[in-house]
């Protein structure tokens, strides 16, 4: 085991996989002689070179359908689109393009790609640099969506998402490239699909994504100490891949189910999720499914105004010491 | 646009005659597409192929020139009114006409449908409907070649109004910057949809005025002659094989039909359309032949054994069963499956 | 002790002091008139609950005060019980509840916190009611794990309950029919397989003359009935004198529990109710010995018709201290009834009738024509020997036999 910080291990994944399999490239808009904005892909460059990790110019129509054609015709790209609300711009290539010429070829050809992206808030950069988009890719059949939450699992699950025959859609959560975790050593393959239990407990089922999976597991913490509370705690990992049958078993234990959600409130992943247990637990819930979210605004810039939107511990615990009898 | 007379434009300043077996070939292709697509007009007009098709009639020499010089390697990315460039690829009419009636022996089995044809086995890497699209995934698919130094080339087919679509810019600048192998195809034939080209265009040329824009010579062709076309292909062909990079081409011509099967195209001036249709590609080339000394017979064996595969391909197509329901869920992953959950 | 403003309505939320007919220093003994009361609809006197000295009073005539006031403070003369256990203090209870709070019901779904998928379905499945569970979520909502809990509690483990519902001998092999028990009565038989397992039960038998009680009676029942409209019984009358008595004999009162015999504070008395093919309930009646012969007809009357109406409370029906069986109805002579766990003791009521009997007087014996019924109770032979519960019941034959009714009933 190692210690890494999550942006390190996008890089470090990058690089187990790129070793492995000449077939896998990499493009993107200061992805290779930068670094990356975010800094998750330094040294690529210097270990693989220029005709493997390559700079684009800002085209995110180009970069996507120039990841869609290498895909079709033998290649693994990895495509990385800067901050996530800029799928906006080449959304025909992903949810157009990619997501359906499988289908619409009677399966002729595989796109074996991998589109990551900074998802979400919390860095102060203001409405078009900050919202938090799973649900956009959930909600297109064709994709497979992954967001983790830990250095470990960003490690394993685009190691997967590289390896896996189907384009993914890989979201990196920008307020947690800082964040630090043990990483296994040597080559880590984790699957795709999967969900963890991170914690157990007796009272109710929080399900949480990305940076609201350690803001989760603080609140279950104070939940218990504080309000006798005792919760299960799940990082779902990927949404589709959707892991049903850890969600459906860790909430019929409990009988109670909150979500927290990073996205604004309409059709979020946790709106699916919530869709699902009405319909297939309903006799085994002992009340309300819950859903604590960034209310349905754009994120305002100013920190304080950000903070209040996001979901805080703080109204994770309050929101669920009001709900949970 | 105006509608004069064009002189053959070849790209290294000499024009070059194919060689007969070539000639016939470019002839056999160019009926082929005809006869295809007429027959899709009338199996239309029956009620058997259902949705819509845009057909290339009229425009047979661009993809014809291509399919022939083309190696059997290569990819094609084309538009929506894509029957021509996969026909022109080796794709079966029979596939193609039983994708436009729906049916289990169509290229895709009814789930992409007439915008849609592809045959990998062919290189012909789909039809897209999403105008301009098609463009950055053709530049991919030369990034795939270039990486691979297989010298494959891709080449993109696509209408006079992609040109002003980003997509279309941000291909060529992508292409040019990484001398990519991929030729863009532009097929002028002077109408974006039910528009004249040129009251939406900022340049009279829509393709050949902004190659400058992407470091690329200008490249202005008769579309509608075959050999002219078929030159022109070869060099870009080279070109690209070459490591030179892209190629942007403007090929002028015409589509007989209107924009869909739902349009009749009453837009256009009868003046212009009849001067369009004194141009029909495959009545001149065929003069041209037996002005060169093909004998006549020999192409009266080429449209009969052309007719006689149609009426079979058509046959075929008719008793081919409707697919399953059951391919509806699936296809969608690798694996063939369509699960997003356990 | 402190003598509190009684409830003497279900809707009643206060009292007026009509009259004292005590002061501080007199001596009185237990049931000795204290003070009258009035209220908008009734009233009525308060006997002494002990034999004692009036210490203090404290509000005066004329006075109006809410349910639960304290009124008088009464120094107990005899240490029978200790002060700790005494009777305590009726301001520290919580009023009978007021009707408002008692929700008639008719089904489950208006029970005041509402039911979720989960409890409903546990319901469904093991034949519950809401009225069986006790809450603990907010405002006491019953959650699944109240209910599991409940069921965890009630039922043995599956082979367990099968095998004490499950004949250990042979049948004859004749064709059958099948009356399944439900699981009132399922839990009916778990109860008392237990209570004669855990408990060696003694049974002892005291013939009661009950014609004072019967001349009372017939002089008040056809004004009873217009006032109130039921029947007055004599269970009221036995059930005061039971806890006169338990007032002596405070192990009669109690569970066996942690090696030794635990003295419960107050008389939580369960009257046992049966339901005809619904099984029996035991409702209780909370602190039962500051009850006078007619709020305990109240009382009766209440929680028989909540529990024919199936809305019995799961407070209703738990923390019962002493149970009384009435069988008088059924005619029979004599009954040997299973205790109530984790009680020691329980009294079955058996049918008075008029028979000829022998009675002393000043000219020598003669026969009379009395009113006599059996008290037979069954103790656990753990908490007591057979001396002290004989003695038990000797004094409630006493009180029976003895107190002026007349005056208590009014």
């Amino acid at each position: 085991m190692a210690e890494l910080s999550y942006r390190e291990a996008v890089a470090a994944a990058i690089s187990q996989e790129m070793a492995r399999d000449p077939n896998v490239v990499f493009l993107g808009e200061d992805i290779a002689a930068a670094g990356g904005v975010f800094k998750t892909t330094e040294g690529l460059l210097q270990r693989f070179g220029p005709e493997r990790v390559r700079d684009t110019p800002i085209a995110e129509q180009a970069i996507i359908g120039a990841a869609m054609g290498a895909a079709m015709t033998g290649l693994r790209p990895i495509a990385e689109i800067m901050f996530a609300d800029f799928f906006a711009v080449c959304w025909d290539m992903i949810a157009n393009q990619i997501a359906k010429a499988r289908y619409m070829s009677d399966g002729q050809y595989n796109l074996p790609l991998v589109i990551r992206t900074a998802n979400g808030g919390g860095a102060r950069f203001g409405a078009q640099h900050s919202q938090s988009v799973e649900n956009w890719a959930m909600a297109v059949p064709g994709l497979k969506v992954v967001a983790p939450s830990s250095p470990a699992d960003i490690k394993g699950l685009l190691a997967a998402a590289i390896r896996d025959d189907d384009p993914v859609v890989f979201f990196e959560q920008k307020s947690l490239y800082a964040s630090k975790g043990e990483v296994p050593d040597g080559e880590y393959v984790d699957e795709l699909g999967t969900a963890k239990v991170l914690r157990n407990g007796a009272d109710v089922t929080i399900v949480a994504l990305a940076a609201m999976v350690p803001r989760a597991l603080q609140a279950a913490a104070i939940l218990q100490q504080e309000h006798g509370i005792s919760a299960t705690v799940v990082d779902l990992r990927s949404l589709v891949p959707l892991d049903t049958q850890t969600l459906l078993d860790e909430v019929q234990k409990t009988g109670r189910l909150v979500t927290v959600e990073e996205n604004p409130r309409l059709c979020g992943w946790g709106a699916e999720i919530a869709s699902i247990v009405a319909e297939e637990l309903i006799w085994d819930l002992d009340g309300p499914i819950i859903r604590i979210t960034t209310p349905h605004v754009p994120l305002p810039s100013a920190d304080m105004l950000e903070d209040h939107v996001i979901p805080s511990v703080g109204r994770i615990v309050q929101t669920i010491s009001r709900t949970i009898d | 646009m105006n509608s004069t007379e064009f002189q053959a434009t070849p790209v290294n300043g000499t024009a070059r005659v194919p060689d007969e077996a070539t000639r016939l070939r470019l002839y056999r292709t160019m009926l082929q597409v005809r006869y295809v697509e007429k027959r899709a007009y009338d199996l239309f007009m029956q009620n058997l192929i259902k949705g819509t098709s845009h057909l290339a009639l009229g425009q047979e020499a661009v993809a014809a020139a291509f399919g022939v010089a083309m190696r059997a390697d290569d990819y094609t990315f084309c538009s929506y009114r894509g029957h021509a460039h996969t026909l022109v690829r080796g794709a079966s009419m029979a596939g193609v006409l039983g994708e436009l009636m729906g049916r289990e022996c169509g290229l895709m089995r009814g789930k992409g449908g007439s915008m849609h044809l592809t045959s990998v086995a062919h290189g012909a890497m789909g039809s897209y409907a999403i105008v301009g699209a098609h463009l950055p995934i053709a530049a991919g698919a030369a990034w795939s070649a270039q990486y691979r130094k297989s010298g494959q080339v891709a080449v993109c087919f696509f209408g006079d109004g992609a040109t002003n679509i980003g997509a279309f810019h941000e291909a060529l600048n992508l292409a040019a910057v990484w001398k990519l192998p991929v030729v863009f195809v532009c097929e002028n034939n002077h109408y974006m949809e039910y528009t004249p080209i040129g009251a939406v265009t900022a340049v009279p040329h829509p393709a050949a005025d902004r190659a400058a824009a992407y470091g690329l010579e200008p490249v202005l062709v008769n579309g509608n002659d075959a050999d002219v076309m078929y030159d022109t292909a070869c060099h870009s062909l080279a070109r690209a094989r070459q490591g030179g990079g892209p190629s942007l081409i403007e090929a002028l011509t015409y589509r007989h039909g209107g924009h869909s099967r739902a349009d009749p195209g009453k837009y256009r001036p009868q003046e212009e359309v009849d001067a369009w249709l004194a141009r029909d590609p495959i009545p001149r080339y065929r003069q041209r032949l037996m002005a060169a000394g093909i004998e006549e017979p020999v192409l009266m064996v080429i449209e009969n054994e052309t007719l006689q595969a149609l009426d079979e391909a058509t046959r075929v197509a008719r008793e081919s069963p409707l697919p399953s329901v059951d391919i509806a869920g699936t296809g969608v992953w690798a694996d063939g499956g369509a699960a997003w959950r356990n | 002790m402190n003598v509190v403003m009684p409830q003497l309505g279900e809707t009643v939320a206060e009292g007026t002091i009509a009259a004292w007919h005590v002061k501080v220093g007199d001596r009185v003994e237990v049931d000795d008139l204290l003070l009258d009361i009035e209220t908008d609809k009734v009233a009525t006197e308060i006997p002494a609950p002990l034999a004692g000295t009036i210490d203090e009073i404290l509000v005066a005539e004329g006075e109006t005060v809410v349910v639960g006031t304290v009124l008088a403070v009464i120094r107990p003369d005899a240490v029978a019980v200790d002060p700790d256990d005494a009777i305590p203090d009726s301001d520290t209870q919580s009023p009978l509840p007021v009707a408002e709070n008692l929700t008639p019901l008719v089904q489950p779904s208006a029970y005041p916190a509402p039911l979720s998928p989960a409890v409903r379905r546990l319901f469904a499945q093991h034949s519950l009611n809401p009225f069986m569970v006790s809450g603990t979520g907010a405002e006491r909502r019953i959650k699944r794990s109240d209910v599991l809990e409940y069921l965890r509690n009630q039922t043995a483990e599956p082979e367990q309950a099968a095998a004490l519902t499950t004949t250990t001998g042979e049948m004859p092999g004749e064709d059958t029919t099948f009356v399944p028990f439900n699981l009132v009565r399922r839990m009916t038989a778990l109860h008392m397989v237990r209570s004669k397992a855990v408990s060696p039960h003694v049974l002892q038998a005291m013939e009661v003359d009950f014609t004072n009680v019967a001349k009372v009676r017939a002089k008040h029942s056809e004004s009873w009935r217009e006032k109130t409209g039921y029947s007055l019984t004599f269970l009221p009358f036995i059930a005061r004198a039971v806890c006169l008595a338990i007032g002596d004999f405070p192990h009669i009162n109690a569970s066996v529990a942690d090696g030794g015999l635990r003295l419960h504070p107050h008389v939580h008395l369960a009257i046992a109710v049966d339901l005809g093919r619904e099984g029996l309930v035991a409702p209780v009646i909370k602190t039962a010995e500051s009850l006078s012969v007619a709020r305990f007809a109240d009382r009766i009357h209440a929680l028989t018709m909540k529990a024919r109406a199936g809305s019995l409370s799961n407070a209703d029906l738990s923390g019962g201290t002493y149970t009384l069986s009435n069988s008088g109805a059924f005619g029979t002579l004599i009954t040997a009834p299973i205790i109530n766990q984790p009680q020691v003791a329980i009294l079955s009521i058996d049918a008075i009738s008029k028979r000829p009997v022998v009675v002393g007087g000043p000219q020598g014996d003669s026969i009379a024509i009395r009113s006599i019924g059996i008290l037979a109770q069954s103790f656990d032979h753990r908490a007591m020997d057979g001396a002290y519960a004989a003695a038990f019941l000797r004094r409630v034959k006493a009180i029976i036999e003895e107190s002026d009714w007349l005056r208590k009933l009014i």
